[in-house]
C-alpha cells in the first residue's frame, strides 16, 4: 500500500496495526539519525529509543493532505527530540566530567593492554577496547594529560610539589581561613598571653598544667585566661564593624 | 578581521576523524559551547559524505573564525561516479535543521559545495 493510503486509512480508523506498519516502514531514519549523534556520552540504543519514539509521535501529527513527503517531515522531527533529550540529560551530566571519566579510562586501558602485547597501544586499539570512537579516545587524551601531585609546581627540579601547595577538599581551605583569622587575632596579646592560648587551646593543658609551663600560679593562669578570651572577642567585634 | 584555516584532503573516511576533531578543536578556539560543537561536527561529516556521494574524491574545508564560526565546504577532484543513496536527503534535512544559515550549490545536478555558520 501507498505511503498516502497508509496514513489516509490510519486517520480515518487509528488502528495501531496500520501506525505500526508506517513506524516499521520509517524505523531506519530513526536508526539513521541516531548514529549521527552517538559519541555525547550517550548510548546508541538510548538515542534510537527516543528517535523511534519522536517517529510514532511523528506518525500521529504528520497530515497528509499537505503534500509533504514523510521523510521530510520526520528527520526535523526526530533531530529535535534528539536535541531536546541532550538538553535536559546535560542538565544531569557534565560533559567535562565524562570526558575526565574517559580519560582515567583510557590511561588504564592503555596500561592493560600494553602489559598484554608488550607495546604502546594505538587510538585504535584503546577505541576498540573501550567500545567508544577513536574520536572520543583522541579528544580524552588531548583535553589534558595527567600531573603527579609529586612533580614541581614550579617546574624546576627544586622546590614544593603539586601536594604541598594543592587543597585537597574545599574543607581545608575553609580551615585555612580560619587558621589565619586566629593568627592575625592573636598578634594583638602578648608574648605569654599566646603561650597560655596554646597551651590551653592548641595542647589542651590544663589551667595547672599551664602555669607550671609559664612558671606563675593557677589563679593567675585563671585571671589571664579570662582578660585574654575577653581581648579576642572585643577584637573580633571590632573586625566585623570594619 | 576574519581568519581563515584550510584543511584539503581526500574524501576517506579514514580521515573523518581528524576533521571531526580539527573542527572541534576551531569550535573551541571560538568558544563556541561544547554542544553546539557536537552539532557543527555532525553538520561537517553531513557535508562531506553529501559530497562524497555527489562523486567527489577530495574535499576542501575553509574554517572562517571571527565572532563565529562559518565553515565553507567544496568538492574537488570530481573523478568518482555519484551515488545517491536515500539517506541524501535525511542529510540535507538534518543540515537544514541543525544549522539556519545553511547555503548549498550545485554543479551537473548534484551538490558541489555547502557552506554555514556556528555563533555568528
Amino acid at each position: 500500500m501507498e505511503d498516502q493510503a497508509l496514513f489516509e486509512q490510519y486517520r480515518a480508523t487509528g488502528d495501531i496495526s496500520i501506525r505500526n506498519k508506517i513506524v516499521e516502514k520509517y524505523l531506519y531514519i530513526a536508526s539513521v539519525i541516531a548514529k549521527k549523534f552517538v559519541g555525547r556520552g550517550v548510548e546508541y540504543d538510548d538515542l534510537f529509543q527516543v528517535a523511534s519514539l519522536a517517529l510514532i509521535k511523528g506518525v500521529d501529527r504528520f497530515d497528509v493532505s499537505k503534500g509533504l513527503q514523510f521523510s521530510t517531515f520526520i528527520t526535523p522531527t526526530i533531530t529535535g527530540e534528539i536535541k531536546n533529550y541532550f538538553r535536559d540529560r546535560s542538565r544531569l551530566v557534565h560533559l567535562p566530567r565524562r570526558v575526565a571519566e574517559l580519560r582515567v579510562s583510557v590511561k588504564r586501558a592503555a596500561e592493560e593492554l600494553t602489559a598484554e602485547t608488550g607495546k604502546k597501544p594505538t587510538a585504535k586499539e584503546l577505541a576498540a577496547r573501550l567500545s567508544v570512537s577513536e574520536e572520543e579516545v583522541v579528544s580524552a587524551m588531548e583535553a589534558g594529560s595527567v600531573v603527579s601531585l609529586d612533580r614541581s609546581a614550579s617546574g624546576e627540579e627544586e622546590g614544593m610539589s603539586y601536594y604541598d601547595v594543592l587543597p585537597a577538599e574545599d574543607m581545608d581551605i575553609e580551615a585555612l581561613e580560619q587558621r589565619d583569622a586566629v593568627s592575625s587575632a592573636l598578634k594583638i596579646l602578648s608574648k605569654e598571653e599566646r603561650a597560655l592560648v596554646r597551651y590551653r587551646f592548641s595542647e589542651e593543658l590544663s589551667q595547672t598544667e599551664t602555669a607550671k609551663r609559664l612558671g606563675v600560679s593557677q589563679m593567675y593562669v585563671s585571671r589571664m585566661e579570662r582578660r585574654v578570651l575577653n581581648k579576642l572577642r572585643e577584637n573580633y567585634k571590632n573586625s566585623m564593624a570594619d | 578581521m576574519d581568519e581563515k584555516i584550510l584543511l584539503r584532503f581526500p574524501l576517506k573516511n579514514d580521515y573523518l576523524t581528524t576533521v571531526r576533531l580539527t573542527t572541534g578543536g576551531m569550535c573551541s578556539l571560538v568558544g563556541i559551547d561544547v554542544e553546539t560543537s557536537e552539532d557543527c561536527k555532525v553538520c561537517v561529516t553531513e557535508s562531506l559524505l553529501l559530497l562524497k556521494r555527489s562523486g567527489y574524491t577530495a574535499a576542501e574545508i575553509a574554517f572562517s573564525c571571527g565572532e563565529g564560526l562559518r565553515v565553507d565546504i567544496a568538492g574537488k577532484d570530481k573523478s568518482g561516479a555519484p551515488a545517491p543513496s536515500e539517506e541524501d536527503e535525511i542529510s540535507c534535512v538534518l543540515l537544514g535543521a541543525l544549522v539556519d544559515n545553511l547555503n548549498m550549490e550545485h554543479d551537473g545536478g548534484v551538490i558541489s559545495a555547502l557552506s554555514f555558520g556556528f555563533g555568528i
